[in-house]
């Protein structure tokens, strides 16, 4: 059994090269195409199964501008809801709703043209009212959007007519497509957001349990490629072993993502499954609210940065997967650049950190963890870290809701620690508003100034120059970046591997 | 028989409440090492491994076990006073007052240990207070309508009527007739009662209700060593075996008071 291991990793890292390969591939099943091991599957595959798919990230609500957590992107984007443009599973971003974009030359106004013949799951038909009732919705007052300030530039959205969207802009914004990626168009005469949909998606809601599943349905009158499958089923779980065991007894075909390297082991050198290894976007962070005391001293933050050893906390949680990160910047980001050694570990340096910012022995604060895996051994591995210099830290365990408000809303924190998915992020270090609360005005100039960038190594050059900033800040402690590990039953195929923004395009998986 | 039933309880209880007290003057390392490497198998240096963090494995276990016994002594302490008083209460109560006791008794014992710590939790941090009031404020239920049955049957006797047409105060009967006569019985259900705080605590923390990490509570090292027992099993049976001691050893305790405390059943057997 055990020697076909080797041979099923190689087929799957072959594929996922040929994936990279034909990324720039048109309609939704582009994904699928190359899938693992789905040249000899995909012939025979039932077009009426239900993919059940396990995952531990059930959403808060259905509505992603009001805080419906990384669970609502995974069940959704892509699948439920649809952008103007989509990022696909290889990082790229290709036209979707959008069929055709114009930048003027002073980059100010892009004319969009819209796909025509797309309906909502409602029936009604896609036009340019619903694309400016959907941008506005994330802009809006009252929007949770993680995104919302990257749309800070938008002056006017105006609709000509039907098919076209005119946006200008009160500044150069080069990633102004790329964001668009993620704004979902919702009919705009839809209600109850929070707890149903309207979406032009190849699904459509089925149920939603709360608490146990959520189901998505085959929406027949979808204008792109009809799904692989019938529909899938969302199940959620709130512990990875119960998830495994899901998997192994058949209640489940495939695993979003694991969070354990030890339950690997018994899916290893089994036929009946098959494990890759993807690119991930999510990293763990040690997050300082950099305006209260003692965090508001930069120094205290390199102290505590190179108080813990990243990399022995990094082995202790996965055992060898994994990647150090020495700021926020995951190296599939245009930006990377390898900033571990910034703030190395190196206790003795921490504790002179310490003893010149004024607190020669040490200092306590309470440590606002998530309830959830990993985040409470992690907790317990920095408190022990962070004993080693004389710093107390008292370990105060939070459900997600209460990290929402207390966190995230309401910045009623010291420390906190918290998984962020999203590519590209780095960016929200420019924001002194964002919850951690950097606020460094040449940071904040720069992110500005690489928006407004003509070309992308103008706007590549800058965002390095924030990322080696923040580093030096250590604006916030970066632990580590997630390895990607989806195990799916063998006998499915076109299912994404890579775990960008925790997105999961489920249309393109195959049973057989 | 009877003997060998307290003996053995004896000793079972006895070794983890050994464990508990050398854990206060000496641990193998200190409780926040983790210098042993991720899942370190049995053996030496480290007798039981290490868990995923590098901490060693029996260290965590002897920690462990003076959460149990505190959680366990602490909310019998608690439980044993309420539940007493109040089923002294209702035992000498008039009809009235002493029916709406029993209904309240009732409406609690229904009441699941584990959703009123979950309560309590919300309202209070999870903490080890938390958990000593919740599953101390459960067991009160159980040992009043105990207490309070025990009341009755004694104020039932011909001596109590002979002491109160004799004119002797209500606090004598109390201290001088009733407590003598059911302390037996009571102490009997209080070891039991303990055992099942041990169970109770250990459920709480593996759900995370808790004490907080990094305190190494049993339950909480059952939960963590889930998701490494296909390659570390250790880490899940040795706690699992010292609940099981420690709850089999009390309930051999109680099993074997028993029989001493019961001139009736020391005839019968």
């Amino acid at each position: 059994m055990n020697r076909k291991t080797p041979w099923l990793i190689g087929a799957v890292i072959a594929v996922a090269l040929t994936l990279t390969g034909c990324g720039s591939g048109s309609g939704p099943e582009s994904g699928a195409q190359g899938a693992p091991a789905g040249t000899a599957a995909s012939g025979s595959h039932d077009p009426e199964a239900t993919i059940e798919i396990g995952s531990l990230y059930e959403p808060q609500n259905l509505d992603n501008t009001a805080g419906g957590g990384q669970g609502v992107t995974e069940a959704f984007n892509g699948n439920v809801y649809e952008g103007l443009f989509r990022l696909t599973d290889e990082g790229k971003v290709e036209n979707l709703l959008a069929e055709s974009q114009e930048v003027s030359p002073d980059g100010l106004t892009y004319t969009f043209k819209l796909r025509q013949g797309v309906t909502f799951h409602s029936g009604a038909p896609l036009t340019s009212a619903d694309v400016k009732y959907s941008i506005e919705k994330v802009t809006a007052d009252d929007s949770q959007s993680a995104r919302k300030s990257s749309f800070d530039v938008i002056k006017s959205i105006e609709t000509p007519d039907d098919a076209t969207v005119v946006v200008k802009l009160s500044d150069k914004s080069i990633s102004f497509v790329y964001n668009l990626s993620y704004v979902w168009i919702i009919n705009h005469a839809a209600k109850d957001l929070a707890t149903s949909e309207d979406g032009t998606g190849p699904y459509k809601l089925g149920a939603w349990k709360r608490g146990s599943t959520l189901s998505l349905d085959r929406f027949d009158g979808y204008w792109g490629t009809k799904p692989a499958n019938k529909g899938v089923v969302f199940h959620y779980f709130t512990e990875a072993t119960a998830l495994n065991n899901a998997l192994l007894t058949n209640a489940v075909d495939i695993v979003t993502s694991e969070q354990s390297p030890d339950a690997l082991a018994q899916f290893q050198g089994n036929d009946d499954y098959k494990i890759t290894n993807g690119k991930s976007t999510t990293k763990l962070l040690l997050a300082f609210n950099d305006r209260v005391k003692p965090f508001n001293d930069r120094l205290v933050r390199k102290a505590v940065s190179s108080a813990i050893d990243d990399k022995k906390l990094l082995d202790s949680i996965w055992a060898g997967y994994g990647t150090l990160i020495g700021s926020m910047v995951p190296p599939s980001d245009p930006w990377y650049e390898d900033l571990t050694s910034v703030n190395p570990y190196d206790v003795n340096l921490a504790k002179q950190q310490l003893a010149q910012a004024g607190y020669p022995d040490g200092f306590s604060f309470t440590l606002d963890t998530p309830s959830y895996d990993p985040h409470p051994t992690a907790a317990t591995f920095i408190k022990s870290e962070l004993a080693k210099v004389g710093i107390n830290v008292t370990i105060n365990v939070i459900t997600a809701d209460e990290w929402y408000t207390k966190v995230y809303k309401n910045r009623d924190f010291t420390a906190t620690l918290q998984e962020h998915v999203n590519d590209r992020d780095v960016v929200w270090y420019g924001n002194p508003d964002f919850y951690w609360g950097y606020d460094n005005p040449d940071v904040a100039k720069w992110v500005k100034d690489a928006e407004r960038s003509d070309t992308v190594e103008q706007q590549t050059e800058l965002l390095k120059k924030v990322n080696r900033q923040i580093a030096d800040d250590a604006a916030s402690d970066w632990l580590y970046l997630y390895p990607q590990i989806v195990v799916a039953a063998s006998n499915l195929s076109g299912y994404p591997v890579n775990g960008l923004n925790s997105q999961f395009y489920a249309y393109g998986i195959k049973k057989s | 028989m009877r003997r060998l039933t307290l003996v053995s309880g004896c000793v079972l209880a006895g070794a983890v409440v050994a464990i508990a007290v050398v854990s206060f003057l000496w641990l193998p390392y200190p409780p926040e090492d983790t210098s042993g490497g991720r899942l370190a198998p049995p053996g030496l240096p480290h007798l039981l491994g290490t868990d995923k963090l590098g901490r060693d494995l029996f260290t965590q276990l002897m920690i462990g076990a003076r959460i149990a016994l505190g959680v366990g002594l602490g909310s019998v302490a608690l439980g044993g006073l309420l539940g007493v008083a109040a089923g002294l209460v209702a035992g000498f109560a008039t009809r009235w007052l002493d029916d709406t006791v029993a209904v309240v008794l009732d409406i609690l014992i229904a009441f699941p240990t584990l959703l009123l710590a979950m309560l309590l939790v919300a309202v209070r941090d999870a903490s080890l207070g938390s958990a000593i009031l919740a599953i101390g404020l459960a067991m009160s239920a159980v040992v009043a309508r105990l207490t309070r049955v025990l009341v009755k049957r004694v104020l039932a006797q011909d001596y109590i009527t002979a002491a109160r047409t004799s004119g002797t105060s209500w606090r004598r009967i109390v201290t001088e007739h009733v407590l003598p006569n059911i302390w037996p019985t009571l102490v009997v259900n209080l070891a039991l009662q303990l055992g099942l705080a041990v169970l109770a605590e250990a459920s709480l923390s593996y759900l995370g209700l808790g004490p907080p990490p990094p305190n190494a509570s049993w339950g909480r090292m059952l939960q963590e060593a889930q998701a490494t027992v296909l390659v570390a099993p250790v880490g899940a049976i040795a706690p699992g075996v010292l609940v099981v001691a420690l709850v089999v050893g009390v309930n051999l305790i109680a099993d074997g008071l028993r029989d001493v405390a019961d001139p009736t059943r020391r005839r019968t057997r």
